[in-house]
């Protein structure tokens, strides 16, 4: 009997789907609220955008078996509804395109650019409807799966799309500060931003795995597989103390130092967060365990 | 209409592995893949142990996770309650078998497809029975309609008290077991 289907290309589009809403939704924030101190983050925002959720929609294609050799096999991708995947289908194909169109928009790339410019709050708008859509629909997709107890539950999506905020909002961070060496001192607005989501998703973390303990014996495996099992070294490791705790300490000293925190160490914790992020769907997705059945 | 099914009287089960083998010539498998399968628990201590045999296949729910979460709709239900895969239409995207709460769907990586038992369809149409009951030494799987009360897998289950496995989970399956 086959334990696993889903192997490392669904854990990259899972954390590619949700840091490229996440970049979206963190550039709309700067460019609605804060547009005139903020221009960096919002143009680097919207540049990771829509070519993270595109390279993580690759390797959701790549994944498939038959539906990649014989491409034409995808137009039924969309027939049946109450499948999450059709969902997901719909939403990135809406969701790709605003994105890439909010990338062009914010940085006036080309004619269509200049274009789209006058209707850049409409895109705004839609698009961040559509990022929040797409960054809690792969929550989502794995929560309705009954063939693995520990996924099956309503806090997923949640967690997911506290971690697709903190993971899109570094690495907005780290290409505002690439493409523009001066904002590092504005970056350090944006730390709260860290603080807050990092806070979110750890609580939600804990009430998933304490839930998990108690719900059912099958989600109980999956839990101790985190926390003292097999598994255990990663989470506490790579999840909980260089992808929460760590960027969350350096944020708050990033927020009252003020920009004077060097810019490696800025650099740094927004990969963390990233590392954090990926981290967290890899161990999800290899923690699955089956409803025991005899 | 009827509603097939099977009755796996477990008691019986000597764990031979035929009725895996006659799966897989009915249905031109390799050796490592199969459609069913015979799982092993072991009950009580040591000196008075005793293992019992589990044959598992597709369960045929009446309420099939896999058809639910399958995006191109290849999984469907046939009107005799045989869950069933459209070879055309599965892109092989695996969600079904994560979906499977038995975890009885396996994938051809040769032909891109997930495929599971069929309750061997083509031959129960002209009136046979699926090859792993035929096959079986101990005569373990009962095979019949569901909705007639005076069938042989309906009288069965009656008198054993059997049921699903894991009943609580909502699915309706078409396979019903005694174990003792």
């Amino acid at each position: 009997m086959p334990e696993s289907a889903w192997g490392w290309l669904i854990v990259v589009y899972l954390f590619l789907a949700g840091s490229g809403s996440g970049a979206f939704l963190a550039a709309v924030y700067c460019d609605l609220l804060a547009p005139d101190w903020s221009k960096s983050l919002a143009r680097a925002g919207s540049l990771v955008s829509g070519p993270l959720v595109t390279i993580g929609t690759i390797c959701l294609v790549l994944d498939l078996e038959a539906g990649l050799w014989e491409p034409w096999r995808q137009i039924y991708l969309a027939k049946n509804l109450s499948s999450m995947i059709a969902w997901g289908v719909i939403i990135l194909s809406g969701f790709i395109p605003v994105a890439l169109l909010y990338a062009a928009a914010l940085n006036e790339i080309t004619f269509v650019g200049k274009i789209a410019r006058k209707y850049i709050r409409i895109i705004e708008y839609v698009g961040s409807a559509l990022a929040v859509a797409t960054a809690t629909y792969t929550g989502v997709l794995i929560a309705v799966v009954n063939g693995v107890p520990f996924w099956n539950t309503p806090v997923m999506p949640v967690l997911f799309l506290a971690s697709a905020i903190s993971t899109g909002l570094a690495a907005a961070m780290i290409v505002a500060a690439i493409i523009d060496a001066s904002t590092i001192k504005t970056l350090s607005n944006f730390a709260l931003g860290h603080v807050i989501f990092l806070a979110i998703e750890a609580l939600v973390l804990m009430l998933l795995v304490f839930m998990s303990l108690t719900r059912s014996t099958e989600a109980a495996i999956s839990a101790n597989m985190l926390i003292s099992g097999v598994l255990s070294p990663y989470f506490w490791v790579l999840v909980v103390l260089l992808g929460i705790l760590i960027p969350f300490i350096l944020s708050i000293v990033e927020y009252y130092e003020y920009g004077e925190m060097p810019k490696s160490l800025v650099i740094g914790s927004d990969l963390l967060v990233l590392m954090g992020g990926m981290s967290l769907r890899a161990l999800i997705i290899f923690s699955a365990s089956p409803p025991q059945i005899i | 209409m009827p509603r097939f099914g099977i009755a796996i009287d477990a008691t019986k089960c000597i764990g031979c592995h035929s009725c895996r083998v006659a799966c897989q010539n009915q249905n031109g498998l390799e050796f490592t893949e199969t459609f069913n399968w015979i799982k092993d628990k072991e009950r009580g201590k040591y000196p008075s142990y005793d293992k019992e045999y589990v044959p598992l296949q597709c369960n045929h729910c009446g309420n099939a996770p896999c058809e639910r979460v399958c995006p191109t709709g290849a999984t469907y239900t046939t009107p005799e309650g045989v869950v069933l895969v459209n070879k055309k239409t599965c892109v092989g995207c695996k969600y079904c078998m994560e979906a499977c709460p038995y975890k009885m769907r396996i994938i051809l990586h040769k032909a891109g497809i997930v495929v599971k038992c069929r309750l061997c369809i083509e031959m129960v149409r002209e009136g046979g029975t699926p090859a792993c009951v035929t096959t079986c030494p101990t005569q373990v799987r009962i095979f019949g309609d569901l909705d007639d009360p005076n069938s042989e897998i309906s009288r069965f289950i009656a008198e054993s008290g059997a049921e699903p496995l894991r009943k609580d989970l909502g699915t309706l399956p078409h396979i019903y077991y005694k174990r003792s």
